[in-house]
């Protein structure tokens, strides 16, 4: 009788705090990224370009990458390459956001808008396109390629529905709808209430366009927002300490390097002998520059590529330590002795390189330059240190004009086609036209090419593997100095589901503490 | 007047002229591929063909000449092309980020002028110690740079008294903290101007009479002191107002206020030339018009000059 009186109370007690609880459960969750900068482009030409961050979250891709960066299925169900030809079973069950079926027609009508692009660089025959069935198609590669579904994963890749204003009003099969964007201000988007997939846990996602980074960090810190979705090294190194701010990281990926101009013209010539290159390899302290750069969390770096990526491995290659007796004797090998004035000299020539800091910009590496400076006049050599803030000075005034001994960037490969980064960098064919002074040679091109049309994917990785070794180790076209992992910040309390891509960073599914 | 309109149009024709002209050169011959900008930091691959494509689409394979030519032509009927970066006409852009910037330009010309006439007035009639510290307080906010300035209120209002937000939506509320820190910069400068204005029409012959004869000093002021230095402060307010324009790029971009500078540190970063270039020729503009408006002031203002007008 005692219970049952318990549980009677018990019962009205809970039916009673039903309206206090139920609005709680039932509460809009929302979140509220900071990022930079509005780079959502309504051009019809530049569509790909929509499906950045932001609109991310609206289309979808046909694969997506997984933890080691190979393509998993997302709109593309399955697919088999055999003799040149892709053959790709669709998911079904997946709907736009204006109720048209996603099927075989309207996958080839996505696949088709590329090609109407500028910048197609999934490289897909548009003639080679062709439904097999409703959920079933198939296509070639216009140069032979076996990585098109690994180019897949960019999200600028992402499959539109074929409307009449897709840049300004996307319709994806994405877990989100677009809301509302304010140019340059912010971008909001809903939770598609008919998403096929696994539903997000936040229903309003909003972008918050805020260039200063003091702003972004002084908003955080006064809850105006949840997340800093870009986080810049001067924003690390103020980071308060007090808890009130979180700093989420994913595994390092983004490589700090000097690049080597192994092509130029005097007086940029000096570091065509190996011996200078590998002298500067072993004077560079990384333990001193990962303790106090990136907060603490770099790491010392063996090359460019992390080696869980594409299942490269760790050992492929050696890297190299710090050892400034070795670098000295490097050095005098070369021919390059002490000179009266603690700088080395050959023939009457200063020990002296110019070594530019510039990509993306020098605030993302600083102090790092000077520290750089530092270590190299120790062991006798000069540094001329220039410092951009603008890769397009970079570009046009050093590196297309190979007018730099050393050329210090910081980026990572932001792709799942293995040879993607190699092959612009440090290849002589490059698209990317100043990077023709960072190529080793025939023996690298050669590589890549052969990576480029290998037709499994255990053979493409096999020739990165050893383009790569011969770009950070045998050639030194590339001396690594730190691998850094991807960041964001937060308030205590948010979790975000951290990617090395930036782009596969779900914010959706970010958690809050209640 | 009208003959003074048209004569004063007609020699700023050459100006604004020299000024398309800088402003294109300045974009078109400063270092920074727009196009390969682009590319890199979205991580795309283009072919060769594909970049002269972009580079056709932009008119980057004419000649700078031939290219100066066309761009002035469709700028003379106000179409400045399309952003690089989002893909709208440069036009809309300007439209969507212009009223913001207007407003806080004219918020904060208004709040500098009340700023600098109590500033100046105040330092008049002030005794040796306040004149001394208002003439502190007056270098101290002419000296303080505007994003420190920024920063030092952002730390009061938002974190210690909780009266604002940082991060607004363009709303009138957002407007208070970026219109105080550059009003408070303006305001002190133009103080400088109003007290010297001030004490030299009070050495004036017209207005020891007016002292002698017993006049009140706000009839003193306000009869006989402001009609004469309205005019040349006119001028100053119509400079300002133009360097508002041009000059809050900082300020709107700590508050995240959405106007024109915001639009042009992003176009700046991204090599988006045309809007740079529209940039440039708009508050090229905006000083001629805001200098043209003081040049009417000044005019009505003084009726000497106001009949010398009249009569051609």
């Amino acid at each position: 009788m005692l219970r049952l009186s318990v549980a009677a109370r018990l019962g009205v007690a809970a039916m009673l705090a039903m309206p206090i609880v139920a609005p709680a459960a039932l509460a809009e969750t929302s979140l509220t990224v900071a990022v930079s900068r509005d780079r959502y482009s309504i051009d019809e030409q530049k569509f790909t370009f929509t499906t950045r961050r932001p609109a991310a979250q609206i289309v979808e891709t046909a694969v997506m990458p997984d933890e080691n960066f190979l393509p998993q299925p997302l709109l593309f169900q399955s697919w088999d390459y055999t003799d040149g030809i892709y053959t790709v079973s669709l998911r079904e069950g997946v709907t736009f956001s204006d109720g048209s079926a996603f099927n075989a027609d309207t996958a080839i009508a996505a696949l088709r808008l590329y090609d109407q692009g500028k910048s197609d660089f999934l490289q897909i025959d548009p003639e080679s396109l062709q439904k097999l069935g409703e959920y079933q198609i198939s296509f070639r590669s216009e140069t032979g390629s076996a990585l098109v579904i690994e180019n897949m994963t960019h999200r600028g890749t992402s499959f539109f529905a074929v409307t009449e204003n897709r840049a300004e009003n996307p319709v994806g099969t994405g877990p989100y709808l677009l809301d509302s964007y304010d140019p340059k201000q912010q971008i909001t988007v809903t939770r598609n209430p008919n998403y096929w997939g696994e539903a997000p846990s936040i229903d309003r996602l909003t972008f918050r366009f805020i260039a200063d980074d003091n702003a972004r960090m002084l908003a955080l810190q006064n809850g105006e927002i949840d997340v800093i979705g870009e986080v810049t090294p001067q924003m690390l190194l103020s980071m308060p300490q007090d808890g009130s701010v979180v700093l989420h990281e994913s595994r390092p990926i983004r490589y700090v390097a000097l690049f080597a101009n192994l092509n130029g013209v005097a007086p940029f010539d000096i570091i065509q002998d190996y011996k200078v290159r590998e002298a500067l390899a072993w004077a560079i302290d990384r333990e001193t520059i990962a303790s106090v750069l990136f907060a603490g969390r770099g790491v010392p770096a063996k090359g460019i590529l992390p080696g869980w990526m594409f299942d490269l491995g760790e050992d492929h290659t050696d890297g190299f330590g710090y050892d400034t007796a070795k670098t000295g004797a490097l050095l005098d090998e070369a021919g390059w002795t002490l000179g009266a004035d603690g700088i080395r000299e050959k023939d009457g020539r200063k020990l002296s390189l110019r070594l530019v800091a510039a990509y993306p910009n020098v605030s993302s590496v600083k102090p790092m330059p000077e520290m750089l400076e530092q270590m190299f006049a120790a062991v006798g050599i000069d540094i001329d240190l220039v410092e951009v803030d603008d890769s397009g000075v970079y570009g046009s005034t050093y590196l297309d004009t190979g007018e730099a001994d050393l050329y210090m960037e910081f980026a990572s490969n932001n792709n799942t086609d293995p040879t993607y980064l190699l092959n612009n960098l440090f290849t002589s064919t490059t698209p990317w036209g100043g990077y023709k002074f960072t190529a080793p040679g025939p023996h690298v091109d050669t590589l890549l090419a052969d990576a480029r049309t290998a037709q499994t994917r255990e053979e493409v990785i096999a020739k990165v593997r050893a383009a790569h070794r011969a770009i950070v180790q045998d050639d030194l076209a590339a001396i690594p100095i730190l691998m850094v992992p991807n960041f964001t910040l937060s308030r205590p309390g948010v979790v975000v589901p951290m990617s090395e891509y930036a782009d596969w960073i779900s914010y959706g599914h970010t958690t809050i503490a209640k | 007047m009208r003959r003074f309109l048209f004569m004063r149009l007609a020699t700023a024709l050459p100006t604004l002229l020299g000024m398309s002209f800088i402003a294109f050169a300045i974009v078109s011959l400063a270092p920074g591929d727009p196009v390969m900008q682009e590319l890199r930091a979205m991580g795309v691959v283009p072919k060769p063909e594909d970049i002269l494509a972009i580079r056709a689409q932009y008119g980057l394979d004419k000649p700078f000449f031939s290219r100066y030519f066309d761009w002035l032509i469709r700028a003379l009927q106000f179409d400045f092309g399309q952003s690089i970066a989002s893909g709208r006409s440069v036009i809309d852009e300007i439209l969507i980020h212009l009223p913001a910037t207007l407003a806080l330009a004219l918020s904060s010309l208004i709040g500098a002028i009340g700023f600098s006439l109590a500033l100046g007035l105040a330092a008049v009639s002030a005794g040796r110690a306040t004149g001394a510290a208002l003439r502190g307080l007056t270098i101290l906010l002419v000296s303080v740079p505007s994003f420190w300035l920024a920063l030092l209120l952002i730390y009061v209002f938002v974190f210690q008294l909780g009266w604002g937000r940082l991060v607004g939506d363009g709303s009138i509320g957002d407007l208070i903290l970026p219109t105080l820190t550059l009003s408070l910069g303006a305001g002190a400068s133009l103080g400088r101007v109003v007290y010297e204005r001030v004490r030299a029409e009070m050495c004036e012959d017209h207005i020891r009479l007016a002292i002698a004869k017993g006049l009140a000093p706000p009839v003193i002021l306000f009869r006989h002191i402001v009609p004469r230095v309205i005019g040349p402060l006119a001028t100053t307010w119509a400079n300002t107002f133009g360097a508002l324009l041009g000059g809050a790029v900082i300020v709107e971009s700590i508050f995240g206020w959405p106007g024109l500078g915001q639009l042009i540190l992003q176009a700046i970063s991204q090599r988006d030339f045309p809007v740079i270039q529209a940039y440039l020729v708009f508050m090229g503009l905006g000083f001629f018009i805001t200098s043209l408006l003081a040049d009417f002031i000044v005019i009505l203002s003084d009726p000497q000059l106001r009949r010398e007008v009249s009569n051609g």
